[in-house]
């Protein structure tokens, strides 16, 4: 730690001073080269990059085997969290060093960035995307024009629950929600927490809001607020269904610890698994999840799973299913490796590899054709799974995307928010409502 | 000589103060470019009661932790004062906490006080299973025992220092002259101790305006539960980075320096910190 | 060196004999300026149970570092590991812990080594040329700048970062935090420098010696303690440093060690003792540091905060 190794005169104090400057500057510049060569680095000239979540170990075996095939201009997958991925790519964007392909959910998010100009078009016959099922590329198409494709399963939401727990309370499965209430207050008092909620994530509690709504007054509904309608929060069915939501809440259904509960720790899935929790509300990831975190739960058949409970009286049919419908890449537009990412996607994303990968993972993928494939699968245990799935969302008149991925991000934030205050009861049921008209005007 | 240090401070610490109030004015999603928003954010922000709500969350952490820091770091510091082995030893123990950065307390603390898997499952310990992060009443002071955990050593570090420096002959005199222990406190050791008082309290207060690290980690980056422990730096960090409207948050942002600036300023003119006074005079 | 160098600067870490010439005084006063039986009943039981409060969390938390997974759940939390493991070390060993503790090390010593040189030359001049109008506009800069709050200005930083195509670097970290050290560091050089006596530049000047010289060869060794001092202050600060990071950075491989913390976090979820065994690593240079060199270590922590 040595100071300016000046010695001698250097004549005017104006030359000193601009050597100081120069070696300071000299002493940066050296630390800037020494910082950016780490090993790995994402903006190697030579090989895309991408983005995904760190739960798609499916998605990274199709970077694998691209890899293989291409040693010399290699995927570089960087992985995230959840709940911080997608904060994380619109700074990158914002920063202009967001990665060549990157993962969505669709809808109004993805069109965001469509509309920011950052997304390319994808034609058909460069990814081959008429395989796919229509309904779900609806989520990435906006204005016609189709800017990703899916790439892992179908992942509608549906009620997890633990069998043995609830037969020792005596419960059966819910199948309307005042079933639900009925089984939450003998759980209770089995001293199960009834619903494992992650609440510090939001987005798990607004499953049940989504489930609700639609169960209370139709997929018309929420249809009409995400065509922009700002007025249509203010829909009666929406005050009931967070009136629900809050009943729920105070019986005590989701346990006293849900908002210090984070969807990324994994801990809902383990209060479901180790038995401390009766029931979960999760999307149909969670299987692969627990199979891997708790293998013999799952063998020993003590996970049990059924739709979202009806609602009598309500005007949404019981069928209607929410979540998400797959995920999705994109393309980024300022990216220079363009034919080397069609080629991915066309070659390596949901071929007959990776549709065999996700079916044996308990994942159904959006293809077209797949009957045979689901007939031949041997687990008995993932065949009825699959086959659930399959036949929830094929028989389904609506399948609704998440809110928070429907609408556009600036609606986002005020909706989780509000959920969560909802779900707290920090804010009357009609006030939701108020409060979100105010946001998406 | 000084231009090094002029033009380093004025483009990251200058030029950003004037950045934040001209950010407020602006509209900026982070994504897109940015254009003139006149006062819209300015009256959004000052009216939204979630602001005020933050403001009054952000005075309370101050308050308290003051109230609960100050005495346990002036007890510590009375308690450390004097020398010996055994003395000695207890420092090695409080100093622990300040070898953590605060993300490492945060994570530890949020692990520790998990109902489920936390010290609450220790048998005898039910007491403590409480959702003490996850219920919206206690968070917030969960959350302010935390720091006090993280900065109780350091202030005591400050009071102990302060003490030391105490003449024992003014303690000599007063206990000639019959003084009793709790008047030797409170007229030589308290007033002796104004100039460290003032250090430690600036200090505190200060530092629990601004204070962002720990909380950001113990609420999981939510301000949660709910909006509990949303105070007024981690409502900036939320409605910026999260919710990508960065001309509101740079409002609030400002509103942050404003606070900050004053109570800095107020303080260190109440204190005369930039005159040194001699504590010895008198002697 | 002048004594009132001494008064003004060394905290009082210091042992400091008073010869006491009088009478012993009754009771404990003679070698312990805490008076009172009283008092030390009171500071002793707030010490204890103080003592517990910090020595619990940090026993968990080692503990909980060397228990296997499925342990965790099963051992009661204060108990002794049953099956004692280096397992989860190993898994964050495995998981690029050692850039993570290289780039804090880059950006720590990178940020210092700026921060101080920079500032030594500013208290510098601004000592030499006291009377100057540039001198005293530079201090009040300085000090004005002690009450700007970083998190406020992030966003604008953020922004400039970008602009500067600096975003994601190691540099794009050690320049905002050089700037913001400077203010504390350079009050505490420029109190520090005040100090030395005119007549040793004096003596320099009449020797021939320009300002670079007088600074290298006597201001700078002159200031040793005081060099130390804002070294160890500000290397702490930016150790320890979360925001800067946390928003001017993206890459896992340009992320520091409490950055890591959190990315270790997201990565282990439920795993708790592989994020308890992260804790401890990260942790470990702090240790050296305090082992090696407590009193520095201390004297910097709380720089000049102590008259």
């Amino acid at each position: 730690m040595r100071g300016i190794p000046v010695t001698g005169h250097l004549g005017s104090p104006r030359i000193r001073r601009a050597v100081a400057v120069t070696v300071t500057l000299a002493a940066a510049a050296s630390l800037a080269a020494c910082g950016s060569s780490g090993p790995s680095t994402t903006s190697s000239s030579k090989g895309l990059t991408m983005w995904a979540l760190n739960d798609q170990t499916i998605l990274k075996q199709s970077v694998d085997a691209y890899n293989k095939d291409h040693p010399d201009a290699k995927i570089t997958l960087r992985l995230f969290a959840n709940d911080d991925y997608k904060q994380k790519l619109r700074v990158a964007f914002g920063a202009n060093q967001a990665p060549d392909l990157f993962f969505s959910w669709g809808g109004g998010a993805l069109n965001d960035y469509v509309k920011a100009g950052k997304v390319d078009v994808l034609n058909a016959t460069d990814v081959n995307s008429d395989r796919y099922t229509d309904s779900v590329m609806q989520s990435a198409t906006f204005d016609g024009k189709v800017y990703g494709v899916p790439v892992n399963g179908l992942a509608p939401v549906v009620l997890y629950y633990n069998k043995k727990v609830l037969s020792d309370a005596g419960v059966q499965p819910p199948k309307t929600y005042d079933d639900l209430l009925a089984a939450v207050k003998k759980l209770k008092g089995k001293g199960v927490t009834p619903l494992s909620l992650a609440a510090n994530s939001k987005w798990p509690t607004l499953m049940y809001l989504e489930y609700l709504l639609d169960r209370t007054g139709g997929s018309r509904v929420f249809a009409n607020i995400a065509s922009g309608d700002a007025a249509a929060w203010k829909d009666p069915a929406v005050t009931k269904a967070n009136q629900k939501l809050q009943d729920l809440a105070k019986a005590g259904a989701f346990g006293d610890n849900a908002s210090s509960v984070s969807y990324d720790q994994g801990a809902s899935t383990a209060l479901l698994y180790t038995g401390k929790a009766a029931m979960e509300v999760m999307g149909t990831w969670e299987y692969a999840n627990i199979a891997k975190a708790a293998p013999d739960f799952l063998k020993k058949g003590e996970l049990g799973y059924t739709a979202f409970p009806a609602l009598t009286g309500g005007a949404g049919s019981p069928a209607n299913i929410v979540g998400n419908p797959s995920n999705f890449l994109s393309l980024n537009k300022s990216s220079k490796h363009k034919s080397d990412a069609l080629t991915y996607l066309k070659d390596y994303i949901l071929n007959g590899s990776q549709v065999d990968a996700y079916l044996a993972s308990g994942s159904v993928p959006p293809v077209k054709g797949l009957d045979s494939k689901l007939a031949a699968v041997s687990s008995a245990s993932d065949k009825a799974w699959l086959t659930f799935v399959y036949d929830l969302v094929d028989k389904a008149p609506s399948f609704q995307l998440s809110w928070d991925q429907a609408l556009p991000s600036d609606q986002a934030d005020p909706l989780l928010t509000n959920t969560d205050k909802s779900f707290l009861r920090q804010i009357s049921p009609a006030d939701f409502g108020v409060n979100m008209s105010k946001a998406g005007s | 000589m000084a231009a090094p240090a002029l033009l380093l401070f004025g483009l990251f610490g200058l030029v950003p103060l004037i950045g934040v109030a001209a950010l407020s004015v602006a509209r900026w999603d982070g994504l897109g470019s940015i254009s003139w928003a006149g006062l819209t954010n300015w009256t959004s922000v000052l009216t939204d009661s979630a602001t005020w709500q933050s403001l009054w969350l952000t005075v309370k952490v101050m308050v308290v932790s003051w109230l609960v820091q100050t005495p346990i770091a002036l007890a510590l510091g009375l308690f450390q004062a004097p020398r010996g082995r055994l003395r000695a030893l207890f420092a090695v123990l409080f100093f622990l906490p300040l070898l953590l950065s605060a993300v490492a307390i945060g994570l530890t603390w949020q692990a520790l006080l998990d109902p489920s898997f936390g010290i609450g499952a220790t048998p005898g310990l039910h007491w403590l299973a409480k959702p003490l992060l996850g219920s919206p009443e206690l968070a917030l002071y969960t959350v302010i025992f935390v720091i006090a955990w993280q900065f109780v050593p350091f202030h005591a570090l400050l009071y102990q220092a302060g003490i030391r420096q105490i003449p024992t002959a003014l303690y000599e005199a007063a206990a000639l002259d019959g003084a009793g222990p709790v008047t030797r406190f409170l007229h030589i050791t308290l007033p002796q101790l104004k100039y460290t008082l003032v250090t430690s309290s600036t200090l505190m207060l200060v530092g629990s305006l601004t204070y962002f690290d720990l909380i950001f980690v113990l609420s999981g980056g939510t301000g949660g539960p709910g909006t509990a422990t949303r105070v007024l730096p981690l409502s900036m960090y939320i409605t910026g980075f999260q919710a990508h409207d960065m001309g509101r948050a740079s409002a609030v942002a400002t509103l942050l320096v404003v606070f900050g600036l004053g109570l800095s300023l107020l303080t260190t003119r109440l204190s005369g910190f930039t005159r040194m006074d001699s504590q010895q005079e008198g002697m | 060196m002048s004594t009132t160098v001494t008064k003004t600067r060394t905290p009082a870490t210091e042992g400091r004999t008073v010869p006491s010439h009088r009478a012993p005084a009754p009771g404990p006063v003679r070698k312990n300026p805490v008076p009172g039986i009283l008092r030390r009943a009171l500071t002793g039981g707030a010490a204890l149970s103080w003592t517990a409060i910090v020595v619990v969390p940090i026993y968990w938390l080692v503990v909980t570092s060397l228990r296997s997974k499925s342990d965790f759940t099963s051992d009661s939390p204060l108990a002794l590991p049953s099956h004692p493991t280096l397992d989860s070390y190993r898994t964050v060993l495995d998981g690029d812990f050692t850039t993570y503790l290289l780039n804090s090390v880059v950006v720590t010593a990178g940020t210092v080594v700026i921060a101080v040189a920079v500032a030594l030359m500013a208290a510098f001049s601004i000592v030499r040329n006291a009377g100057s109008r540039f001198s005293r506009v530079s201090f009040r800069v300085f000090l004005l700048g002690l009450a700007i709050p970083l998190q406020a200005v992030i966003i604008p930083v953020y922004l400039l970062i970008i602009r500067m195509h600096l975003y994601d670097s190691l540099l794009a970290i050690v320049l905002p935090s050089a700037a913001f050290a400077l203010p504390i560091t350079v009050m505490i050089l420029v109190s520090f420098l005040r100090d030395v006596p005119r007549s040793l530049f004096e003596a320099m000047i009449v020797d021939g010696a320009g300002d670079w010289r007088m600074l290298w060869s006597l201001a700078a060794p002159l200031a040793r303690p005081a060099l130390m001092t804002v070294a160890v202050y500000d290397g702490l600060q930016v150790w320890n440093g979360f925001l800067f990071p946390l928003i001017l950075t993206q890459s896992g491989n340009k992320a520091v060690l409490p950055l890591a913390l959190t990315l270790f976090k997201g990565q282990f979820g439920i795993d708790v003792p592989a994020t308890m065994a992260a804790v401890v690593l990260s942790t470990l240079p702090m240790l050296a540091l305090f082992i090696l060199a407590r009193r520095q270590l201390v004297a910097g922590l709380t720089a000049g905060f102590s008259k």
